[in-house]
């Protein structure tokens, strides 16, 4: 017998049961469509965390942090502007921008609130990472007047995205100069220190305790007076600047961005001739021993982030270990994703096996269709071995039939599967879009899947098969003959 | 009455039945069955002969073991001892792939029972007969169309088994015996189960075959049909043959 005419023989069997083909039929649909909608939902997470990373560039950039502890006795390298040179230098580097942010109070028509800025170069403005703007464009100088602003700075400004286009945004920044803190320590204070002295003891100053005692209440002391003319003696530095473009807040994915980008050259007179975050970056600056440096010349700058921009086509674990060799921790998204891969597919697996297991229930309606079609045609199949079918033969022809209806099952499973994916979609995207959350699609059915589940689908059907069609090829033809 | 138009069916040559060489000769055959307890005497040392082109008939009362030698013959069962050659081949030395092969493409059968498969259409049941011997689709039922026109059933392809009279469905089932052009042709009771005038008619049918050159064994309880058409009959009693005439065509 050939194929052809085992096919022929098999589906003329199963249109013959119309009522129990149906209903074994039903029983593989039910499983495959389940299959089919649970793993779609997992490719569906999937496909959309690689294209938002797509989108964004993510899979080529890198954020480089300087380290904690080097692994010798040497201090670990800064993240300076020369270090910028030195990433810039990395064979496959397109561009190095590092993270500047700092504290503003922004001024939109009447409201006043505050935010936070960040500088950045016009290059880095048009890397993918935020080049998706809900309007305007990115301004195209590093000493451009106009600003980019996230969707949230509106909200809190009150102005509608649509007409946020070529609004003014008056930008104040304190600026604390370690100059004022340093004057703080001696201002006012020459009566103080003359009254001091007075109350020191000169002959206890022999022993080693006292001495101790009272260099750390003169070292407390000044600290004291540092922080407090930081705090006290801050001065301000105003521009007013245009809104260029918008930027929806939702899709710059897990980097931290500030909800206004300022120009790198306009941002300048911000930070220059001090600390301007207030008293985190001051005590960060002290901890990094950067204090005193960051009022002297711009070379002397420390970033906490810095984030590089490479060319796709090279190796992310190339890039990365460059960094790492120059000295500093590296932060790759292409390997955060690789992580992910491997979380999507132990939660593909779980479902996968939900779906396997119904599946594997609905095959033991094969099993119990098969058993009876067997006992039904016993006699049928003692007149094909009496003309001549041999085991091979039979056991073909019921492999055969199991396997259309698993085939049926599944093209049928997957049309229903897919179609429980689209309402379950749409009924997710309205309650997304009714949320105010941008609708994703939360299902795909990449080709993969559809492989699979025919794959598996018919695969368990043919092995359900298998033991009825061993069955019906043991059956003795006498047997069969004489039975009436 | 031959189906010489079928390419793909076994190439036949024909020969008269007088002074052929032993062609399907038993040594000894036997077949028991456990029943129970019991062990059953089916056949029980047969030794038998038949010649190429010979019609044979077998009679004997029920349980007399026609069927179970028909079987043994027919390759559809293996003897618990003794053997069967055919052509000077040993049936017990085959493999069941073999015994297979020998049933699809030498052996034709005709049961009392007609045994069609009931959901098939007379065509497609005489087609069923060339599926295991290679033949294409086309060819098929180019074969099985061709065998059942010239038993006088071109106008009932297309019933199903349930359509058909008795005489119609045992020359279906004639049809689908011959359809493979095989070299011998077993019978078991084929006019058991139809009236005097279907009974004549087939056995004339196969009176015909015969006299084309084709083997033939049949099995009946008709002692007239077989002397009438038969070259010799054999009467079995208690799984052994008892006696041995020459059927007046023999005669």
């Amino acid at each position: 017998m050939t194929f052809r005419d085992l096919i022929v023989v098999s589906t003329g069997n199963l249109r013959r049961m119309k009522l129990r083909t149906f209903l074994t039929t039903a029983g593989i649909v039910i499983a495959i469509a389940a299959f089919v909608s649970m793993l779609s939902f997992g490719a569906g997470n999937q496909q959309y965390v690689e294209g938002e990373f797509n989108k964004l560039g993510l899979f080529s950039t890198i954020q480089v942090y300087s380290q904690k502890e080097s692994k010798d006795s040497l201090p670990p390298p800064k993240l300076d502007v020369p270090a910028l040179d030195r990433l810039a230098a990395i064979p496959g580097v397109n561009l190095v921008y590092p993270y500047d942010a700092f504290a503003v109070e922004a001024r939109v028509g009447d409201s006043v609130f505050s935010s936070r800025a960040q500088s950045l170069p016009s290059a880095a403005v048009r890397t993918k990472l935020f080049s998706h703007l809900a309007a305007g464009s990115a301004f195209d100088s590093n000493s451009a007047r106009t600003v980019i602003v996230s969707d949230e700075f509106l909200k809190k400004a009150g102005v509608p995205p649509d007409s946020a286009l070529g609004r003014s945004v008056v930008v104040s920044v304190k600026v604390s100069t370690i100059d004022s803190a340093l004057g703080h320590i001696l201002v006012d204070r020459g009566e103080s220190i003359v009254q001091r002295l007075k109350r020191v003891r000169l002959d206890s100053l022999l022993q080693r305790r006292y001495r101790t005692r009272i260099v750390r209440q003169e070292a407390s002391e000044i600290a004291r007076r540092f922080v407090n003319g930081f705090l006290n003696a801050q001065g301000t530095v105003r521009d007013s600047l245009t809104i260029g473009g918008v930027r929806v807040r939702s899709t710059t994915g897990p980097m931290r961005i500030e909800p206004l980008i300022v120009p790198l050259a306009t941002a300048m007179k911000f930070s220059s001739g001090g600390i301007s975050g207030g008293p985190a970056e001051l005590f960060a600056a002290m901890n990094n021993g950067t204090l005193f440096a960051s009022s002297g010349e711009a070379s002397a700058k420390t970033f906490s982030q810095v984030t590089i921009d490479f060319d796709p086509k090279v190796p992310y674990k190339a890039i990365r270990d460059s960094v790492e060799a120059l000295g500093y921790r590296a932060f790759s998204f292409a390997a955060q994703f690789e992580e992910l891969q491997r979380v999507f597919f132990y939660f593909d697996l779980a479902l996968g096996v939900v779906g396997l297991i119904a599946l594997i229930t609905a095959s033991l309606g094969i099993v119990n269709t098969m058993v009876m079609s067997i006992t039904e045609r016993r006699k049928e199949i003692g007149i094909l071995k009496s003309l001549g079918a041999d085991e091979p033969d039979i056991r073909r022809l019921f492999l055969v039939e199991s396997g259309v209806i698993g085939l049926l099952g599944t093209c049928l499973g997957i049309a229903f599967g897919w179609l429980i994916t689209r309402i379950v979609s749409a009924i997710a995207q309205a309650y997304m879009r009714n949320q105010g959350i941008p609708a994703m699609e939360l299902f795909a059915l990449p080709v993969w899947l559809l492989l699979l589940a025919v794959g598996i689908g018919v695969g368990v059907s043919v092995l359900a098969g298998w033991y009825p069609a061993a069955r019906a090829a043991r059956v003795d033809p006498v047997e069969a003959l004489r039975g009436e | 009455m031959s189906n010489p138009g079928c390419k793909k069916a076994m190439p036949l040559s024909y020969h008269l039945p007088m002074n052929s060489e032993q062609y399907l000769q038993t040594i000894d055959l036997c077949r028991y069955y456990r029943r129970g307890p019991q062990t059953v005497h089916a056949l029980d040392g047969v030794t038998m002969d038949v010649r190429r082109g010979e019609f044979m008939c077998v009679v004997g009362s029920s349980g007399s073991g026609k069927t179970t030698l028909l079987n043994l013959l027919a390759g559809l069962d293996t003897p618990t001892s003794g053997t069967v050659h055919f052509d000077g081949t040993a049936l017990t030395a085959l493999s069941r792939r073999q015994l297979s092969a020998y049933r699809a493409r030498k052996v034709g059968m005709i049961f009392q029972s007609f045994n069609l498969i009931p959901h098939y259409t007379a065509l497609q049941n005489v087609e069923t007969a060339l599926y295991f011997n290679g033949a294409s689709p086309r060819e098929r039922r180019e074969c099985s169309r061709a065998i059942l026109e010239k038993l006088g059933l071109a106008d009932r392809l297309t019933h199903r088994p349930a359509d058909l009279s008795g005489g119609e469905q045992q020359r279906v089932a004639v049809a689908r015996a011959i359809v493979k052009n095989p070299e011998i042709l077993f019978a078991d009771e084929p006019t058991g189960n139809l009236d005097l005038e279907n009974a004549q008619q087939i056995t004339a049918l196969l009176s015909a075959l015969n006299r084309e050159g084709l083997t033939i064994i049949m099995v009946t309880h008709n002692l007239d049909l077989a002397q009438q058409f038969s070259h010799r009959t054999i009467r079995m009693q208690y799984g052994r043959v008892i006696a041995g005439s020459p059927g007046r065509v023999g005669s």
